[in-house]
């Protein structure tokens, strides 16, 4: 099976169009994906400059928007921490898009795993709906599903700046913990690469039992400990929404990125992505929801409230 | 202004209620005569939806124990709503129970209970008769009629032929109804109700604290599908809820955003509610909740120590 650059040229340009690919054009792509995921490691190696992304989740006019914001790829080094799916309306388009880009460009677009790249967490949410309603089976479903079983659960940029989808977890002390992790199935509903994808930072001190049902809640001493061992000087991650699309805590040694404006197309929140430039210099860059063009008027979802 | 888009708000409300209701939030074997298809919804609605139904029903069980047999409930813009049903089943004696919406909706509802032998017959008195025209039912003490709240005069007319007593105490239950409509319309309503029932409790489910980006989100998304929120500078906070029954002379009014009234129900249900579907994002149906409340207003004193954990 081969995947010409003109063909992928031309898939991408679709995508951008928010045309999705046909069944066929997934599989082989999901193929590809899977050749190169395989030999990233489960910390994976990230060189600045690189701008970090939060949640998306399948608001893919927002992903465009994103992409004005921080500039296109792969004129940009992007890392993304994970949540592409679920939620919004526009799964399939913004994992198909992430997934090529990534084989395109697979040294200037790093793609870790989130909580919602998972098959029990999608059939809840919406991406197996949105499978099955756009291609009327489920094969690109487990294509997908199948894919995100590669994922890198981590990155580390720099030898500083430890990036993931969730946070930390009480089964692992050292970045080398993380990378004899077996990572190469389902997200289990408890352990070490459950909490890496699941947990929260928390303003109470030491481990604590998660609201969500999965992973913990980690305090201040727990991230300083973690990074003062592993040498590290930020914990940057996303998974939690917060108001202003990006948020400090643990007195800076933890940083929420939250890319999903107006998430839900409800909750009225900013977006927000992390320009780290040659020196590790930070820069917060907010943005607003894109407006949702091209939609037919009649065909257009609107979100669901207690009416 | 087309009054489709409001009437398209029963359908939609009717939906995630039979969703809910299919996947066991709470129980209700009426639903599924009313509404066929179910689009599947994210858990916080199903969640909202169990709040609100459960959080409306504890205030009506609160009213009938204090209204005793005499006791009347009209629901205002009732849609599909399946309570009489429910009650009949709990072997609850109401006075009489009225149902008015508009008459493109009463219409649909009359034509699936003549249409559903189980529906009927629970309606439907031995030896009684039902009237059926094509909008309005009448049968026992059960009455569906079609009308338009912002016509008080049809409105009074309807009710009589729905043998309204206004002497009875009676119970007013309007879920996500008054802030379609505007509020001089609204005003006149609240009035004229306090002029004529000496005795009543109005049960008022719809949004609050709108006055933030949630909200302005909310009125953009929806005025996409057509509906103006054309009350919602009642919903600017619970006080504004409550002073709209004080200035048109109802006698008191509480309220509670929908976080304490999630809160107060029993904890135990809530516990099995919450076992049905995986929630890992509190925070999304926390939002939802402090964006609606239940606002109770009453006339007469039978009803002013009216609380929201319903005493049990």
């Amino acid at each position: 099976m081969s995947l010409s650059v003109k063909d992928l040229d031309a898939w991408i340009e679709k995508l951008y169009r928010c045309e999705f690919l046909s069944e066929d054009q997934v599989k082989t792509l999901c193929e590809k994906a899977k050749e190169i995921f395989i030999t990233e490691s489960n910390v994976q190696t990230v060189c600045c400059p690189v701008t970090v992304c939060g949640d998306v989740h399948g608001q893919f006019q927002d992903l465009i928007e994103l992409f004005r914001i921080g500039g296109d790829s792969p004129d940009t080094n992007y890392l993304f921490m994970g949540d592409y799916v679920d939620r919004g309306y526009y799964s399939v388009e913004t994992v198909s898009l992430l997934i090529c880009l990534k084989v395109r460009y697979k040294d200037r677009i790093t793609i870790l795993r989130g909580n919602h790249e998972s098959r029990q967490i999608t059939q809840v949410y919406g991406f197996y709906d949105e499978c099955t309603k756009k291609y009327a089976n489920t094969n690109v479903w487990k294509y997908f599903t199948d894919l995100f079983d590669y994922l890198p659960l981590t990155a580390l940029i720099e030898n500083q700046i430890f990036s993931l989808h969730g946070g930390l977890s009480p089964s692992i002390d050292t970045l080398d913990h993380v990378r004899a992790l077996d990572r190469i199935q389902e997200v289990p509903h408890e352990g070490p690469m459950c909490d890496l994808l699941w947990s929260d930072p928390d303003d109470r001190c030491g481990w604590g039992m998660s609201p969500r049902g999965a992973g913990y809640t980690f305090g201040q001493d727990i991230s300083e400990q973690f990074n003062h061992h592993n040498g590290l000087t930020l914990i940057a991650r996303a998974h939690q929404l917060v108001m202003e699309g990006y948020n400090w805590i643990h007195s800076k040694h933890v940083a929420t990125i939250f890319s999903a404006p107006n998430y839900c197309y409800r909750c009225g929140n900013q977006a927000a992505i992390m320009e780290l430039d040659d020196t590790l210099k930070y820069t917060c860059l907010q943005f607003d929801p894109a407006p949702r063009k091209g939609e037919p008027e009649v065909a257009r979802r609107t979100p669901d409230y207690f009416l | 202004m087309s009054d489709e888009p409001v009437m398209a708000t029963n359908d939609d409300a009717s939906e995630c209620k039979r969703g809910a209701v299919q996947l066991g939030y709470w129980q209700d074997n009426y639903i599924p005569y009313f509404v066929r298809q179910i689009e599947k919804r994210a858990p916080e609605i199903n969640r909202g939806y169990y709040a609100r139904v459960k959080g409306v029903e504890r205030f009506i069980k609160t009213f009938l124990k204090k209204a005793g047999s005499s006791s009347q409930i009209v629901n205002l813009g009732a849609g599909f709503d399946t309570l009489y049903w429910r009650l009949k089943d709990q072997g609850v004696y109401m006075s009489n129970y009225v149902e008015i919406d508009f008459p493109t909706v009463t219409a649909r509802k009359c034509y699936a209970i003549k249409r559903n032998k189980q529906l009927l017959e629970r309606i439907h008195e031995q030896d009684g008769e039902v009237k059926l025209s094509a909008t309005d039912l009448h049968a026992g003490n059960y009455h569906c009629i079609g009308a338009d709240l912002r016509n008080i005069s049809q409105l009074e007319m309807k009710l009589q032929q729905a043998e309204v007593s206004f002497a009875n105490p009676t119970l007013f239950i309007a879920e996500c109804v008054l802030v379609y409509i505007e509020n001089d319309c609204v005003n006149r309503l609240l009035g004229w109700i306090a002029s004529k029932f000496k005795s009543a409790l109005f049960v008022n489910y719809e949004m609050c604290n709108m006055n933030d980006t949630f909200g302005d989100v909310m009125l953009g998304n929806l005025r996409a599908r057509g509906c103006t929120l054309a009350g919602i500078s009642f919903c600017k906070n619970l006080e504004t809820q409550k002073s709209r029954f004080i200035s048109n002379n109802w006698q008191g009014a509480k309220a509670w955003d929908m976080v304490q009234i999630y809160y107060d129900l029993p904890a135990a249900e809530r516990q099995r509610i919450e076992k049905i579907e995986f929630l890992d994002e509190q925070e999304l149906l926390i939002q939802l909740f402090q964006h609606y409340c239940i606002c109770v207003g009453w006339l007469g004193t039978e009803f002013a120590d009216i609380s929201c954990n319903g005493g049990d």
